[in-house]
């Protein structure tokens, strides 16, 4: 009895609380430079929102801001229900924001196993006596991440790779570890930067897979930008559009892509 | 053919996850801790013993403690030989005050002085990297080699200034002072870095070691996993100082049986430690022995071993000839193998695995 009302009372808080994260005009500069103009936005639970814009819009910013790299100079952002004020990214990390790199910043020397490995480190609980011994509890954590990480590894078909440092791995592959690694925080929210850049067409299709796979799966709420815009309109449930720092449309991608100033500063230009 | 994992197969990730998969390769790890421990004792000599073997291990040790902090962390110090002195007098005080504790407890003690040390040195590391952090680590260097020097009470008061290693027991029998033999410092120094490089095998393995590596090689996505950079390099730090605190111990009262920091814990031995990490191989335990062997052995074997084979070579042409070899051979490894010896070692035991058949 209890249970089936607590149950119900979850499903009413989820309901409420639908939004995940909120974005309530943000502004950053460097400099002189307005990186982003009063910028506003949500991301609802469960959906894969994009961001989209020209090149130095601020997409980048925005996620950095998201996850705590730069400190908006005025605004909030709330993540579940949160507000915070500055916050380190590792804090970030510990709320449940994952995310991938424009640039991959896998970390290079190590094997794409280990890379995974990394992505479990807040779940991993042993402390440094059980470390220093790797037996007993320390390891028994470690082969039940082990377990975990086998299962990313198996959804993103990189078992070929696994003990392979990720330094020698070819662009494709390098961004499949790393979507591996952030998926491998179990991420409440996940930020994607430009995860389909420099790829080719089947590449390209096997990351859109991917992701629509996490998102279906295991209902993992994802933000997204990304240049190809055939692939935006696919996937996505809700886009953004940034141009110079401002947010010039928000909506569907059927309503975004009928904006008439969407279209002068994006979709009209051949990319 | 004959090394390899064909026919191994591993059912459980447990097994896959050993620090060492392969058959072949505990087996080699057996062979050589009982020619270590059985071996070397009954055959080698005195001589072999006291300036071959325990030199290496005492460097092996000094080296694992660097590459931990340079090869796993990606943090430069030239600050070693200092906390290898931190160590050694740390251990003489301890000794002195509490004779009655087994000496072997007081040289693995003295690590966690150098610990301590190593954390406050360490401190900088947020916010100053590579160069910088080399010279933040070179101020701890002459720093505490000063201290050494000008704090008579480290060395308790002795005329020489120096540490005079005083004779302990260990059930009868002596071991450290003048009357402990070769055989029996070679033994407990030889257990001492047995037990620490499985400890330092464990944490470079497991979380600890990743999130180390993790900072290395980027620490902005680091700490996007949630690793808290500060933390992960001060413990870097802190283990690092910590092998080179027992190493500096086991220098002194398994080796050289006294000596001042001048001597022992200068610049020079920094430098002699960064180098044996760089030829061994950054970021690999196996290298750290390995760059220590080279090193250590290396100015012996061509002192000794060239005229015993009948080259005749004067004394200070082969300390020449030993600079110029070290020179070539770090600018060498610099610029062709940054992973040094190590890799060398994993590529020949790759060729192994396919021999004799070359693809
Ligand atoms: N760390 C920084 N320092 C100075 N300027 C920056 C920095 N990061 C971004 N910018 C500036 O902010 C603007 C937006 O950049 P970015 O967010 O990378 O754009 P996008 O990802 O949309 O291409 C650009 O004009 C860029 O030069
Ligand atoms: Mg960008």
């Amino acid at each position: 009895m209890s249970a089936l009302a607590e149950m119900l009372q979850g499903e009413v808080a989820r309901a409420a609380a639908e939004t995940l994260l909120t974005v309530e005009n943000v502004s950053l500069t460097f400099g002189g430079v307005r990186a982003l103009s009063d910028i506003s936005f949500d991301i609802r639970k469960g959906e894969i929102r994009a961001i989209i814009g020209p090149n130095g819009a601020g997409k980048t910013s925005m996620l950095n801001c998201i996850n705590g790299f730069y400190h908006p100079r005025s605004g909030r952002i709330t993540f579940k229900g949160k507000t915070r004020q500055r916050m380190r990214p590792y804090e970030a990390a510990s709320q449940g924001i994952a995310r991938t790199f424009q640039n991959v910043a896998l970390f290079k020397g190590m094997t794409t196993l280990d890379n995974i490995l990394t992505g479990r480190t807040l779940k991993m609980n042993r402390n440094f006596f059980w470390q220093l011994l790797r037996h007993g509890p320390a390891m028994r954590e470690e082969i039940e991440h082990r377990i975990y990480c086998e299962d990313i590894i198996d959804f993103l078909e990189i078992e070929h790779i696994r003990k392979t440092p990720v330094g020698k791995l070819p662009y494709g592959l390098q961004k499949r570890v790393e979507l591996g690694r952030a998926l491998a925080m179990q991420p409440d929210l996940l930020l994607l930067d430009e995860p389909m850049a420099g790829m080719n067409l089947e590449e390209k299709e096997d990351m859109c897979r991917f992701i629509l796979d996490v998102n279906r799966h295991f209902r993992t709420t994802i933000a997204l930008i990304e240049h190809d815009m055939g692939v935006v309109m696919d996937i996505s449930d809700r886009v953004v559009v940034l141009e110079y720092g401002h947010k010039i449309a928000d909506g569907t991608p059927d309503e975004v892509k009928a904006d008439q100033r969407v279209i002068d500063a994006y979709l009209g230009v051949s990319h | 053919m004959f090394y390899r994992e064909a026919g191994q197969f591993k059912t459980t990730y447990a097994s896959d996850m050993a620090v060492l998969p392969i058959l072949q390769d505990r087996i080699g790890l057996a062979v050589i801790l009982l020619i270590g421990f059985v071996g070397i004792p009954l055959l080698g000599g005195n001589f072999f013993l006291q300036t071959v073997m325990i030199p290496f291990l005492v460097f092996s040790l000094a080296a694992i403690g660097l590459n931990i902090l340079t090869g796993y962390t990606g943090l430069l110090s030239l600050g070693s030989g200092a906390f290898m002195g931190v160590g050694a007098y740390a251990c003489y005080k301890l000794t002195t005050i509490y004779p009655g504790v087994n000496i072997v407890i007081w040289i693995v003690a003295s690590g966690f002085f150098a610990a301590a040390i190593g954390v406050v040195f360490g401190l900088p590391s947020l916010r100053i990297k590579g160069f910088y952090l080399i010279v933040a680590t070179l101020a701890a260097q002459f720093f505490l080699q000063w201290s050494f020097v000008r704090i008579p009470w480290l060395y308790n008061y002795n005329a020489s200034g120096a540490i005079e290693v005083p004779q302990r027991l260990f059930a009868g029998i002596p071991l450290t002072g003048a009357n402990a033999t070769p055989v029996t410092r070679y033994l407990v120094l030889l257990g001492i870095v047995t037990f620490l490089t499985w400890i330092a095998s464990n944490l470079v393995h497991g979380r600890i070691g990743r999130s180390w590596m993790a900072v290395r090689d980027m620490d902005i996505a680091a700490e996007l996993m949630g690793i808290r950079l500060l933390p992960a390099k001060l413990l870097a730090f802190a283990v690092s100082s910590f092998y080179c605190g027992v190493a500096g111990a086991c220098m002194m009262f398994l080796w050289y049986g006294g000596g001042e920091a001048n001597d022992a814990f200068n610049i020079n031995q920094s430098f002699t430690i960064l180098f044996m990490v760089i030829i061994g191989g950054l970021g690999s335990l196996i290298g750290s022995f390995l760059g220590a062997a080279f090193i250590s052995i290396l100015p012996t074997a061509l002192k000794f071993g060239v005229p015993a084979l009948g080259i005749a070579i004067p004394g200070t042409v082969a300390e020449h000839a030993t600079y110029i070899l070290l020179g070539a051979l770090i600018i060498f490894f610099l610029i062709v193998e940054p992973h040094g010896l190590a890799r060398l070692w994993q590529i020949g035991k790759q060729k192994l695995r396919m021999w004799p058949f070359p693809y």
